[in-house]
């Protein structure tokens, strides 16, 4: 493997292709390194809260390594395409939000329709392909400021993530993680068991 | 003319597009933007062949029509898909005939001749069949940016080269090989998704202006070129690189074919 993979091919690698919400999160990602003077996060150096589950979180867990799994992905279900990077060591925030109408116009709305359906003619996926890379020079060239709001915001990093024991369920048997188990009057559940 | 049909003409038929429409945009790479006023958009591949006024008609010309008789072209294909070899990794090459990256097994080969340059000096390769593909082996004991071409003859002369880097930190400029219809990249380095690439084609050695270059890529699910690049007066033309895989330029000027493949680094 080589190193230095650039932060565009980490991203489609782990989104498994490329489309306009991906490059805005490439963007979105790589301005938060610039802007708080950091690489990719080892162990929780960096933090990022998104208030979306769409394309572009996936540019930010691939490129800065802010995953779910590492704790360092917080997600807030808001539907907007804000992004909060944090740095611990640089104890610094930014703020980056996708200016409302970003991706408007003819092009774009084009994509969406296609996108949209289940089953492409020859015709139509050969337009798609031609939008892609229309749209991608669009979105890589922009200026970030034709794409996004961004401020430095006052940020209270939380702990690191804590590493919780498993106990086993009443109900299924299957361990579940301490701090999320049900405590009840006919035993200590998991949520599923707890809820049945 | 308030709103228009437009129609596309295909093989000699017409058939209705688009009713109502009310905006039409020519992009570039021979796109046609369409909305009409019910709000439906639509892109198609295709020129403007006809405008009826009078009777609010609008005629495309499909441009996919000229790919029902391409001409056949040959080029080189790495065997990795990691835009380098590493020092010691035996560096293969595939060689194909067809358009557009998609081989035509059928169209057969006409006894082709591959070569190696350095410094000016050309060195015979063997070319070697492969499970039903022409094959190059270089061997694992190469370094640095090789070029590598193959010369088809026959009433359509074929070209196809290409650099394989081996190694890591090669980011010289190259020099043309001396082919009579070349492409050659303007300043090679490592060549990435996002970034411009700008290559030069030459004609005996001189630079080919107004010269019409395809470009395409290893993941392209278009029957034709996707791209069509024209050279400036110093024969330069410039592409933006949006595509996963290698991508493929392809060139012709009277009876010669010339392709350069373009293996994309990570």
């Amino acid at each position: 493997m080589c190193k230095n993979m650039p932060p565009i091919e980490l991203a489609i690698q782990f989104h498994g292709h490329i489309c306009p919400g991906l490059l805005m999160g490439v963007r979105a990602a790589e301005f938060a390194q610039k802007y708080l003077g950091v690489g990719q996060d080892y162990d929780e150096e960096l933090l990022a809260v998104v208030e979306t589950d769409a394309c572009a979180v996936d540019a930010i867990q691939a490129i800065l390594s802010c995953t779910f799994g590492k704790g360092n992905l917080i997600f807030k279900d808001y539907g907007k395409h804000v992004y909060t990077i944090a740095s611990r060591e640089q104890n610094k925030a930014v703020r980056i939000a996708q200016k409302y109408g970003a991706l408007n116009g003819s092009e774009f709305e084009r994509y969406r329709q296609l996108a949209a359906k289940d089953h492409l003619t020859d015709d139509e996926i050969s337009e798609k392909e031609q939008l892609i890379g229309v749209l991608f020079e669009k979105i890589m060239t922009a200026s970030f400021e034709e794409l996004f709001d961004w401020r430095e915001i006052p940020f209270e990093m939380p702990e690191r993530a804590r590493i919780h024991g498993s106990i086993r369920c009443d109900g299924c048997g299957e361990g579940v993680m301490e701090a999320r188990a049900v405590h009840t009057d006919k035993g200590i559940f998991c949520s599923p068991c707890a809820t049945e | 003319m308030c709103e228009a049909n437009v129609y596309i003409n295909r093989s000699g038929h017409e058939e209705l597009l688009m009713e109502k429409v009310d905006r039409i945009i020519p992009g570039e790479d021979n796109n046609i933007f369409m909305e009409n006023i019910f709000g439906e958009r639509r892109v198609v591949q295709a020129r403007i062949r006809e405008m009826e006024l009078v009777h609010h008609r609008v005629i495309l010309e499909e441009i996919s029509a000229e790919i029902k008789t391409p001409h056949a072209e040959i080029w080189l294909e790495p065997s990795t898909d990691h835009g380098h070899f590493h020092e010691g990794e035996e560096v293969k090459l595939k060689l194909y005939k067809g358009y557009n990256m998609s081989s035509d097994a059928e169209l057969g080969l006409n006894n082709p001749g591959a070569y190696t340059v350095s410094e000016g000096v050309a060195k015979e390769l063997d070319i070697h069949d492969h499970h039903g593909t022409a094959e190059i082996n270089l061997g694992p004991e190469l370094d640095g940016l090789i070029q590598v071409y193959v010369h088809e003859q026959g009433e359509q002369e074929r070209y196809a080269k290409t650099v394989i880097e081996v190694g890591h930190h090669h980011h010289h400029g190259l020099t043309s090989i001396g082919l009579p219809l070349e492409i050659t990249p303007c300043d090679y380095s490592h060549a990435r998704m996002g970034e411009s690439y700008e290559i030069q084609v030459l004609k005996e050695g001189n630079p080919l202006p107004n010269a019409e270059v395809r470009a395409t890529y290893s993941s392209t699910n278009s029957r034709d070129y996707p791209h069509r690049l024209t050279t400036n007066e110093e024969g330069r033309a410039k592409i933006f690189l949006t595509a996963r895989g290698n991508y493929l330029f392809s060139v012709q000027d009277g009876s010669i074919i010339s392709t350069f493949t373009l293996m994309k680094s990570f």
